[in-house]
């Protein structure tokens, strides 16, 4: 009897899983793997002569030395500094917000707030860097209005700086940071807070000891969503930054776009990858160790307690 | 519980001031699409001449069509990929294949455009050039192509999630009273679906509409698609028929925002509206 059920439902149970998904697995195998996997090969290779983008005749290292030179490292240095500011930044100003909106506000208001966050979200980011042109030009508003108001007494001189760069990233990545925060701060429990709160800690504490660590997840995922991203955007900085707006990306845009050098230009997006990677591994050890470090000295912390309750 | 009601009162600014901020750039461009000067920064009067004049540009419309084309065309192929692996993931998560299938989708996800780019154009080259696939020469296709890698994995992950946190009793009564697969699919588990697949869509096309690194790599003169003509733009000189036309782009996603958060309400709730548009399930 049951075999008799479970007979035709397991057949077509076991059929589809690999049936269904192997559309995407050809899909991605062939635009993503592939021509992913053709860069790691270009990388090795030379540009033999003005007209041809790339050959591999002769399998070399050289365009990573080429690719690892003085322009290249500069301009690395002054993207990895934006990047780390830029997610530092975005996590700063994202984390108090979504604490607020997935614990303060109230559940009602919280649909239009988390609404209200959605929109620039779905407006197109070139637009909004643009808008922030506007803001920062030297014959936009602000700064008419802040020298009628005798603040400045030269026309505004923000635009075309690092820290113009700076205020577009956390600008454009700051949606980003704030979803994964607030879905993971939403699935706390409330009651866990209030539990912390009966057991005696104060509010400061719970957040630390009880919130944070739930929201982990939400966290990492928040700063992998920012800092990936913000890596590869050379847009952001060539709107507002100028030609002091030099990030790797533009470099490596400019070999396959200008130079027609695709040997040179995919070594360094292998770097760029490489780093990205790294600097990933890098701050997943470091979040690893703090954890290490907090749980360990609660641990012995209550192991004391423990110890000293019973005399 | 002494110091609440100040913290509460510094986070509520602080939660003001970030909305704020996000909509300070929005608000700019609205309001200058309506500068009668030819510069967008330089402020001449108010008049509606940007819009006559978006709306009778040539070179901006041809661009939003490609724009608007090619996003179709992704949003489709994201939605048809990643329903069908969204949904085998979600039922059959074990496997080798499916770990591989989550693994690569992880992976789209995270490797920065400008590498996604410079590997599609030698690779769109040469199947086009070398392969004689001359279906590769069209810029729509490799828009297409482009923009769908991304938005099949949102899409995967949208509706994994949403089926993850689904029952399976609906499909197994279903399949205990010999509905056939695909009736099953099509009566069951599309509709408990629909959330997900429709903000999985949304979110397609307007990544494909936003998108500019990848797309001015792969994009084929003459089919230059509306973020790459205003990143031109930016360089040779910014318009206030620019903002015009986005401020026109602008109130068409709202509105389409708009329709689906009602066809959201009416299938669950307010809230799970908002989730499924912001991809919290």
């Amino acid at each position: 009897m049951s075999s008799d059920r479970r007979g035709p439902r397991a057949a077509w149970r076991a059929a589809p899983s690999g049936l269904l998904t192997t559309p995407a697995l050809a899909w991605i195998a062939l635009f993503f793997v592939a021509p992913v996997g053709l860069v790691f090969w270009y990388s090795l290779g030379r540009k033999p002569g003005l007209y041809q983008t790339h050959a591999n005749d002769v399998l070399t290292l050289d365009r990573y030395r080429e690719a690892l030179g003085d322009t290249f490292l500069t301009s690395f240095a002054g993207t990895l500094r934006i990047g780390l500011a830029g997610t530092a930044l975005c996590l700063a100003i994202g984390l108090p917000f979504a604490y607020w909106l997935a614990v303060k506000v109230r559940p009602h208001r919280r649909f239009v707030v988390l609404a209200l966050v959605l929109v620039p979200f779905w407006t197109n980011f070139l637009i909004r860097t643009i808008g922030w042109q506007v803001v920062l030009s030297p014959e936009g508003f602000a700064s008419h209005a802040m020298q009628s108001l005798g603040l400045i007494d030269t026309p505004f001189s923000m635009l075309f700086t690092r820290g113009a760069v700076l205020l577009g990233v956390v600008y454009n990545y700051l949606p980003m940071m704030i979803l994964p925060l607030y879905v993971a701060l939403d699935r706390v429990d409330g009651s866990l807070r209030e539990a912390s709160k009966d057991l005696g800690a104060n509010r400061w504490r719970t957040a630390l000891q009880v919130t944070l660590p739930l929201a982990r997840p939400g966290i990492a995922a928040g700063l992998l969503l920012v800092f990936i991203p913000l890596m590869g955007d050379y847009v952001t900085a060539a709107v507002l930054g100028g030609a002091r707006g030099n990030m790797v990306g533009q470099l490596v845009a400019s070999q396959f776009q200008q130079a027609q050098n695709w040997a040179l230009g995919s070594a360094m997006a292998v770097v760029l990858i490489v780093v990205i990677a790294l600097t990933i591994l890098a701050t997943a050890a470091a979040g690893a160790a703090c954890t290490w470090l907090l749980t360990h000295r609660r641990r012995r912390e209550l192991a004391g307690i423990a110890e000293g309750s019973p005399a | 519980m002494r110091a609440r009601p100040i913290v509460d009162r510094v986070l509520s600014v602080w939660g003001l001031l970030v909305i704020a901020f996000l909509f300070t750039p929005i608000a700019v461009i609205v309001v200058y699409s309506f500068n009668r000067g030819r510069l967008l920064a330089s402020w001449e009067g108010f008049g509606f001449d940007a819009y006559a004049a978006a709306l009778s540009n040539d070179d901006i419309l041809s661009a939003v069509s490609v724009s608007v084309r090619a996003a179709a065309g992704a949003a489709l192929i994201a939605v048809v990929l990643g329903t069908l692996s969204g949904y085998a993931l979600a039922r059959h998560p074990g496997g080798r294949i499916g770990r591989l299938v989550t693994a690569l989708l992880a992976l789209v996800l995270v490797t920065p455009e400008i590498v996604s780019g410079v590997a599609l154009l030698p690779w769109f080259v040469s199947l086009g050039v070398d392969h004689d696939l001359t279906l590769f020469n069209s810029g729509w296709v490799r828009l297409v192509v482009a923009h769908s890698l991304f938005a099949t994995a949102v899409v995967t992950f949208l509706v994994r999630a949403r089926m993850q946190g689904m029952d399976s009793s609906l499909e197994e009564a279903a399949a205990d009273l010999y509905t056939p697969p695909m009736r099953r699919f099509r009566l069951v588990t599309l509709p408990l679906l629909l959330p997900s697949v429709l903000a999985g869509a949304l979110m397609a096309f307007t990544l494909s509409l936003d998108n500019t690194i990848i797309s001015a790599f792969v994009q084929v003169s003459g089919s230059t698609p509306w973020p790459v003509y205003v990143f031109s733009a930016v360089r040779a000189g910014l318009r206030p028929e620019l903002a015009a036309m986005s401020a026109v782009m602008l109130l068409l996603t709202l509105a389409a925002l708009a329709a689906m958060a009602l066809v959201l309400r009416r299938a669950g709730g307010s809230k799970e509206a908002v989730d499924a548009l912001s991809g919290v399930r």
